[in-house]
């Protein structure tokens, strides 16, 4: 090896301690800085917490006029609003890292391990990257709608988290009709994957806008339809409504409270998946059929911004099911009174409210990484359906289930209207099986090891 | 030739006219496809095939016997040690040599180490383009094992060069047996672990089974040979019916296609063919690595090579099916010409014709079907 | 297409299945360890050192035990190795290796030209690590021009020749090679514009560019003959 190639790949085996610091640093930091910036302000933005916290602070309200309050608030909410879409982008970055290091150890690499400690810092380095690019407009492009197309997919992803919980008083907005306003605003993505699939001016790209538009298209009806079941079951629209209407325990989450909502789950987790362009969903942008479909003609930052918006979907996808399915925030033995009784009496709520907030916090970032886990997961194990097969799944598995589903719902909570045990014991029965099947599971996991002749080694993660 | 291809191509209504290729992902080499398309679903698709040609067989014209063995590796670089033999028995046939039984059987375990080799390739690669990318490495790490035993054989890992006009170049080195046995022993589960992960997976086979279906008659009027010909369930196979080397003296089963999941000579079938062929390539080095013979490792062979004139025709069963080399000589030190024939000519002939109302997928399932490799196509 | 109750939940039960497969596997690679290495610094030894014995890499040539009989040049199929061999001017019965050069950017490591090597002078190594800026630095001169070897004898009796260790000289020629060093000019410069450029003004011009051809050429190849025995050592002035 010449002297040049070994300075520039120096360093051994072990990464510096220095390194290793800086990585955890960032890697927890980073986050826990937005997750808290999440958690006081989103409290704070309320007008009526907004004004008494500046009260507190020794800030004269009373004396501001109504739009001087208006105004306050206003920054407030802009604030809230940029730590939210920062959340996203650094979430979707870390997602990024994480996936690429559980694919390469699913496909025995090493994977990612040079930036930072574990490699950790690659998804800013490749961000800071793709910012230095070049914006490229191929030539006979729609230039408008070319340079359009990402916003819109940013807006529809910036949008969701308005609706979207962190704990239990943490959402920027609970409106009552929560997951019907999520629905919404990511059709919002879909307008524009369609945008840009038209006007790179690329038959690539067109059909992956094509592909796209009848994906997402399709899924939102299984995907509304399986949100419904537990819609129904807690009566409520809001996102809040129905995390509060479930317990904390297992046992009493909507996803084993009614042996249908379990099947519901499975059908939204596919449609989502779909909805994500995820695999087995990735169509509209099929790297061996399409190229790299809608995206082929993107570089620089408007790329950054649709790879951006792909993979902190994952978030989304992940925390509206824990919402809707697995109890969201609910922490075990604190009730809602618990939290009422935190909260005092005062304008302001007392420290233990604000450490109750961040135990519901942490359930609910938990519970959400799970399911994100689980999507990383699929993605590295499963094909690609083809397009035919995307609307048979759709039209003649998902859709008839689901309104199987739906009725069935129907049907169990007039059961449990007669009889409340029937809840109680649908939820220890299913969540015993849950966990049975999850011990068979490993089970599986670690004969599979043994079966070809390797052993469970840690070592090099 | 693009224009003459074009002038095939109706443009009159909507359809669409893609360029598949040749920088695509899946078109295995440098192809150009054009795909006349009524959006997802194809018309037909017609190959454009000469981007990768090197005039290799005028290169055997020019250079000596001995000399043209490096230049077969690169008729095939996935499959490279059966181009090799079949010019190593071309030639041995115009010089009527015999060739020692070690260095028969030395053959044997390099190419059956090849075949699994390359069929890993070709299942792997297969599995990418359905979307799936961790078979495809898991199928790659296993070949590298196998590569680094060919290396440690003949210190090639790619364009081996391991076959030599009268025999091989080296011998077995010391402790070789004992870790090709042990690779194998692992390998014969991780097949089954492959087929668990990927072959039976219900999206997997619901791509493949009944796509790009390929009739036996249509198979054989096309000229389709290995195991395309056999997922068709054409029972062929040159190492066995027309048996050549040290074949005769092994026990294995040439698997067909029978419609595993659907219809036979579909996708799938070819797939699963070449999945059931590693199998039988593991079953044939264990017997050749417990029956090697004793003695010379090459046959005496004059430096200068000069055959009577006279012309000899080789047939060898490579990884992507029947592989002829075709050697005219002259009498002088130079080969009066030389003629490969190849598997992947054939099975692009056979696309346009099959590709008809596919899907736009379907023809990525159909062409890594095919175990296509560009340079064999072009040559 | 029609499908019977039992494809339809057959279906359904076949992707659970295979789910329950694919994703356990998948899982249970979590648990193991990768088998890739990193290649150049974070290997056990050196890559060279880890390859076998037999790999092909860069030729090497033992001088010292070169017998001049060119057979490794006959024997290449691309014609990458190419020997020059002179008279010793004071020695009438010594033959010298005046050039020896094997353009490894051309080589394909077929190793044909090792086979036929009497004393084993010519042979690969485990060296393969020889990326240069300028491929002309990848034509290793093995004999100098202008202090050429002397052709070695061969006695009949011996057992074995005695070598150089196997990669140590190639090695040597490498570490000693800056990766962006500048290339050996081994081309005839271009030559003189004025005479060919001139349009032909008339039939009587016709003569002039001829009789300045044979002109020119040995004044091209003159420079090329001086800059080659200074090829292969540091030289500075040939950029």
């Amino acid at each position: 090896m010449n002297s040049k190639t070994q300075d520039l790949c120096a360093g051994s085996g072990k990464t510096a301690r220095g390194v290793v610091l800086a990585t955890l640093a960032v890697g927890f930091g980073l986050p826990l800085v937005l997750l808290a910036a999440v958690l006081l302000l989103s409290p704070l933005s309320k007008p009526a917490m907004l004004m008494a916290a500046l009260g507190a602070a020794g800030v004269n309200v009373s004396g501001w006029s109504v739009t001087g309050q208006y105004v306050a608030w206003i920054v407030a909410i802009a604030v809230l609003a940029l730590i939210l879409l920062s959340f996203g982008a650094v979430i979707s970055g870390m997602t990024v890292w994480w996936e690429m290091r559980v694919s390469s150890r699913m496909q025995s690499r090493v994977g990612y391990n040079r930036v930072g400690a574990a490699g950790f810092f690659q998804w800013i380095a490749d961000a800071v990257k793709l910012l230095l690019k070049e914006d490229l407009v191929p030539a006979d492009a729609d230039a408008l709608l070319f340079r359009a197309a990402p916003y819109f997919v940013l807006t529809g992803f910036g949008l969701v988290f308005v609706a979207l919980p962190f704990g239990e008083s943490l959402i920027a907005a609970d409106m009552n009709v929560g997951i019907f306003y999520i629905t919404a605003v990511t059709a919002l993505i879909v307008v524009g994957i369609l945008i840009a699939g038209w006007s790179s001016n690329s038959k690539w790209a067109l059909f992956g806008g094509m592909r796209s538009a009848a994906q997402v298209i399709s899924y939102e009806i299984p995907s509304g339809l399986a949100a419904m079941v537990p819609v129904m079951m807690s009566g409520t629209l809001s996102m809040q409504g129905i995390i509060r209407s479930q317990g904390a325990w297992p046992w009493e989450w909507h996803a084993f409270t009614n042996p249908f909502a379990l099947a519901a789950f499975a059908i939204f987790f596919v449609a989502q998946l779909a909805e994500g362009n995820r695999t087995p969903f990735d169509l509209p942008e099929a790297e061996s059929e399409l190229v790299a479909g809608y995206l082929s003609e993107y570089s620089s930052f408007r790329f950054a911004l649709f790879f951006l918006v792909e993979f902190g979907n994952l978030w989304v996808m992940s925390a509206i099911a824990v919402t809707l399915f697995f109890g969201g925030w609910q922490v075990p033995f604190v009730g809602p009174e618990a939290f009422a009784a935190a909260r005092g009496v005062g304008d302001l709520p007392g420290a233990a409210w604000w450490g109750l907030q961040i135990l519901s916090m942490l359930v609910f970032v938990a519970k959400t990484l799970v399911v994100l886990n689980v999507v990383v997961w699929v993605r590295w194990t499963l094909p690609r359906i083809r397009v035919d097969q995307m609307m048979t799944l759709c039209w003649k598995y998902l859709v008839p289930i689901a309104f199987v589903v739906f009725v069935a719902t129907l049907l169990w909570q007039m059961l449990i209207a007669r009889l409340p045990v029937s809840a109680t014991v649908s939820g220890a029965v299913m969540f015993a099986a849950a966990v049975v099947t999850a011990l068979l599971f490993f089970r599986q996991t670690r004969q599979n090891i043994s079966a070809v002749g390797d052993r469970v080694d840690f070592t090099n993660w | 030739m693009d224009k003459l291809i074009l002038r095939r191509v109706d443009q009159s209504n909507e359809e669409m006219i893609l360029n598949f290729g040749p920088q695509h992902p899946s078109t295995h080499g440098v192809i150009n496809f054009l795909v006349e398309t009524d959006g997802e679903v194809l018309k037909r698709a017609i190959p454009d095939v000469g981007y990768l040609h090197r005039s290799i067989e005028k290169i055997g014209e020019i250079v000596g016997y001995p000399g043209f063995m490096p230049y077969t590796d690169r008729v095939d670089y996935v499959a490279a040690m059966f181009a090799n033999e079949g010019y190593a028995m071309a030639v041995e046939r115009l010089l009527k040599l015999e060739v020692p039984a070690r260095a028969q059987w030395l053959r044997v375990i390099a190419n059956e180490f090849c075949r699994i080799a390359s069929h890993l390739v070709g299942v792997g690669t297969m599995t990418m383009d359905i979307g799936a990318f961790t078979p495809f490495l898991h199928g790659v790490r296993e070949r590298e094992v196998i590569n680094d035993l060919i290396e440690a054989l003949c210190g090639a890992r790619m364009t081996y060069n391991y076959h030599r006009i009268g025999g091989v170049a080296f011998d077995l080195p010391e402790g070789w047996r004992d870790k090709a046995l042990a690779f194998l022993d692992h390998f014969d589960k991780f097949l089954g672990e492959f087929d668990r992960l990927i072959s039976f997976n219900e999206i997997f086979v619901k791509r493949l089974a009944n796509v790009a279906v390929i009739p036996g008659p249509m198979a054989v009027n096309y000229g389709l040979v290995g195991p395309n010909l056999r997922g068709s369930g054409v029972d062929w196979d040159v190492r066995r019916d027309m048996p050549y080397g040290a074949y005769p003296n092994f026990k294995f089963d040439v698997p067909i296609g029978k419609g595993f999941f659907g219809t036979t000579g579909d996708c799938f079938d070819r797939y699963y063919v070449r999945c059931l062929e590693m199998a039988q390539s593991s079953r044939i080095i264990r017997q050749a690595l417990e029956t090697l013979p004793e003695g010379e490792i090459s046959a005496k062979v004059p430096r200068n090579i000069k055959p009577e004139a006279g012309e000899a025709l080789a047939r060898v069963e490579s990884a992507r099916g029947e592989m002829a080399y075709y050697v005219v000589s002259d009498g002088t030190n130079k080969a009066y010409r030389v003629r490969v024939r190849t598997g992947s000519f054939s099975a692009m002939c056979i696309i346009e014709d099959v590709s008809r109302g596919l899907m736009v997928a379907d023809l990525v399932a159909l062409i890594s079907s095919l175990d296509v490799i560009a340079p064999e196509i072009d040559r | 297409m029609p499908q019977s109750v039992r494809e339809y939940t057959g279906a359904i039960r076949d992707t659970v299945k295979s789910f329950w497969h694919g994703l356990s596997i998948t899982l249970s690679y979590l648990a193991r360890r990768p088998t890739t290495v990193q290649y150049p610094d974070r290997t056990p030894l050196p890559v060279r050192d880890m390859l076998p014995p037999r790999y092909r890499g860069f030729l090497e040539v033992d001088n010292t035990i070169c017998t001049g009989c060119q057979a490794c040049e006959r024997a290449c199929p691309i014609g990458c190795i190419q020997i020059t061999l002179e008279k010793d001017p004071t020695n009438p019965k010594q033959r010298l290796v005046a050039q020896f050069d094997i353009d490894e950017s051309r080589c394909m490591f077929c190793g044909l030209c090792v086979e036929p090597c009497p004393t084993g002078a010519i042979q690969h190594t485990r060296e393969f690590e020889g990326t240069h800026r300028y491929i002309r630095n990848l034509v290793f001169r093995w004999a100098d021009p202008m202090n050429p070897f002397p052709v070695y004898k061969v006695d009949k009796t011996a057992e074995y020749f005695p070598r150089a260790p196997l990669g140590s000289l190639v090695r040597q020629r490498l570490e000693t090679l800056a990766w962006d060093r500048p290339a050996p000019e081994f081309l005839p410069p271009e030559p003189p514009k004025p005479a060919a450029a001139k349009p032909a003004p008339a039939l009587k011009a016709a003569p002039a560019p001829t009789a300045a051809a044979p002109a020119a050429k040995p004044a091209a190849a003159a420079p090329a003959a001086a800059e080659a025995p200074k090829a292969p050592a540091a030289n500075p002035e040939s950029k």
